[in-house]
């Protein structure tokens, strides 16, 4: 088993270097000279060879590629552009959202696309089959954002007044107040990296609000949770509950299974303890890739939900044509996609000893 | 000089005579008509593309036309007028309302699918090419060249998709040409995977062999034997893929980093009326659907060609 994980972090090392080339090529290619566009067609050329100075720009592409390499490495993801700050630091007050949203969405993907997937399977060819799969070959279809937006309008609007009604953009109600934590605790003297540990945590609005007891921001932050979650957890949802079907559905026609029910188990307990177990392997894979569609669709819902996330941070500097935040959150968001992917990878080969042996 | 001959009347019925050839082609088309969802995805796709040829004819209107002026009851944001559900007839018919310019919401969504349906085959068959490209020369060429081309594959999809589609569009410069591009590009690897697989399960075979010792070239066997042997999968994944290819570009222009004004777009059309939404809902509402009947025709069409296709499944 540890040969395997060291093989498999060795395996993710080109890659994760390759992703640092492709995004610093890209940065490096963008058409148009980087300090016009950013400081504006009428900017004098003292001042471009003061901008180019200043980030580096006038010197060989390969120093510039090193101390780039080099900066990474200490954390530094350069300064803002437009806003003059670090990028590093903009991160750890936007991440957060990211981070929020789609970890709700992936919570509601899971949990509803497995118990659809498990309905529709026990219940073959039944109405509620149908329907289920109908539901699903929906979601696959449907665009985040057209999804987002029918729920804003239904949910806000319909609905307005029924106590089902749900705000449809930003994170919090104003008014309601978020204390940081490093407030809370009299930590302000804090610094280095457990201060941007405990600030990045701190921003997590669902984890300061259990952390500070704050029964007001929870149900606060959850309200504005729902929409945007679920929206962006239809489309992993439909796939989860597609591959739980056809994989609960494949199992349960095993002999061990027959073998289990001719014993005189209870069938629940065929399915559940013997059937699920078994049909989630490859349920745990097709979680692990819907990340990816999470993270791209964290933009889009991000944007529909006027949420402060790292998604609208992008938006708005391809706007801005501010470069440097483009490159880090690509960059960032590339390398815990790696991340997250390597700890699937590991934990389907502790699920499933086949895989290790390979 | 002929081989026909008058066949022997010895009286006996030839059993074989009264067994039609099976076609390969008419096998696979049965095939596919067997799967319901592949006719549903088909009829619906046969619509489109009527509605997609015969858009001038269909749309009332000019889709880029602004009305503002020309008629004297436009207004930005027109509700629906509908002369037979009770609209008042010296009122000019629009059936879905007027956009936030004042340009007919039906012809747009109309024009629409003309846009989307180029969108999805050209995207698709740009990725496919090069896909097919770089995954038979992995294969077939293996050892170094294939470590490299794979590893190449590996860096674009540790990327969420979409979020390298717009590096690359934000370094190509926004515009439906470059937001199809970041699209194709990002979709690269799905197919060269898939080809790399079928190749790597053609190549040792003996019909192969037989070939080389016939003295075919390596590219000569690459494309007469190989890659017809690798379409199957090709297809279904494209078919597949037409649908991500689609919803992808739509986000792009959604974004404002595809399709610019005044093209008629789908994902563009709900991009700007967006902040309309609680007022208008049904500038959203209409185009939205037109992509999800559009995605759902080709994914059951996709569905249903795996099915039909994966002899595997044939029981």
């Amino acid at each position: 088993m540890t040969r395997f994980i060291i093989r498999r972090l060795l395996l993710s090392i080109p890659v994760l270097l390759g992703v640092v080339i492709l995004v610093f090529i890209l940065a490096r290619v963008i058409p148009g000279d980087p300090c016009r566009a950013a400081l504006g067609e009428r900017a004098t050329d003292e001042i471009c060879d003061a901008f180019r100075a200043r980030y580096g720009l006038d010197r060989p592409i390969l120093i510039q590629f090193l101390t780039y390499i080099g900066n990474l490495a200490t954390g530094d993801l350069g300064d803002s552009i437009r806003f003059g700050r670090p990028v590093s630091q903009i991160l750890v007050e936007r991440l957060p959202v990211t981070v929020e949203l789609t970890v709700y969405a992936l919570i509601f993907a899971t949990v509803s696309g497995i118990s659809l997937g498990r309905l529709s399977a026990i219940r073959r060819n039944s109405p509620i089959d149908v329907a289920t799969m109908i539901v699903a070959n929906l979601g696959v279809s449907i665009p985040v954002f057209v999804l987002g937006l029918f729920f804003a309008y239904l949910f806000a609007v319909v609905l307005k007044g029924t106590p089902f009604s749900l705000p449809p953009s930003g994170r919090l109600t104003p008014g309601v107040e978020v204390i940081p934590l490093a407030q809370a605790w009299g930590l302000q003297d804090l610094g280095g990296p457990p201060r941007v540990i405990l600030d990045f945590l701190s921003n997590i609005n669902t984890v300061n609000a259990i952390v500070t007891l704050n029964g007001s921001l929870l149900v606060d932050t959850l309200r504005h949770m729902i929409l945007p979650a679920v929206a962006l957890g239809t489309i992993p949802m439909a796939i989860i509950a597609r591959m739980t079907r056809s994989s609960l559905l494949d199992v349960l026609g095993l002999d061990y299974i027959r073998t289990a029910r001719a014993k005189g188990v209870r069938e629940r307990d065929v399915v559940s303890r013997h059937g699920m177990r078994n049909a989630l392997l490859p349920v745990v894979t097709v979680i692990g890739l819907s990340l990816g569609g999470l993270l791209s669709g964290a933009v889009l819902t991000e944007t529909i939900f006027n949420l402060a996330g790292i998604g609208r941070t992008i938006t708005e500097a391809i706007q801005g044509r501010d470069y440097i935040i483009i490159q880090g959150v690509v960059i960032i968001v590339a390398i815990i996609y790696i991340v997250v992917n390597l700890v699937v990878d590991i934990s389907y080969a502790l699920l499933d000893p086949r895989i290790r042996l390979t | 000089m002929t081989l026909h001959a008058e066949p022997l009347n010895t009286g006996i019925a030839d059993p074989l005579a009264d067994q039609k050839p099976v076609s390969l082609l008419r096998d696979t088309l049965r095939n596919i008509l067997r799967q319901r969802s592949a006719i549903v995805g088909l009829t619906v796709l046969a619509f489109l593309v009527f509605v997609a040829i015969f858009a001038p004819v269909i749309a009332p209107f000019d889709p880029t036309q602004v009305l503002l002026g020309i008629e004297d009851t436009a207004t930005p944001r027109l509700a629906p007028c509908i002369h037979w559900l009770g609209c008042s007839m010296d009122q000019p018919q629009h059936l879905m309302g007027l956009d936030g310019n004042a340009r007919d919401v039906f012809s747009r969504v109309v024009f629409g699918s003309r846009v989307s349906l180029q969108i999805g085959f050209l995207t698709v068959g740009f990725a496919i090419i090069l896909g097919t490209i770089i995954g038979s020369i992995a294969g077939f060429f293996g050892s170094r060249i294939d470590n490299l081309l794979m590893r190449l594959m590996d860096v674009i999809l540790a990327f969420p998709s979409l979020l390298l589609a717009i590096a690359i569009v934000t370094v190509l410069g926004p515009g439906l040409i470059n937001a199809q591009l970041a699209i194709g590009i990002v979709a690269i690897p799905v197919y060269s995977r898939v080809m790399r697989a079928s190749v790597l399960s053609i190549r040792d075979q003996d019909f192969i062999a037989a070939s080389r010792a016939l003295g075919e070239s390596s590219g000569g066997i690459l494309r007469r034997r190989i890659i017809p042997n690798a379409l199957t999968p090709l297809i279904v994944q494209g078919t597949l893929g037409i649908a991500g290819a689609i919803i992808d570009v739509a986000a792009l222009s959604f974004l404002g980093l595809g399709a610019q004004p005044p093209l008629a777009e789908w994902g563009s059309m709900i991009g700007d009326e967006r902040n309309a939404v609680f007022s208008a809902p049904h500038l959203i509402l209409v185009p939205g659907i037109a992509i999800i009947v559009t995605c759902l025709s080709f994914n059951l069409l996709g569905d249903g060609l795996r099915d039909a296709l994966d002899p595997r499944l044939n029981r």
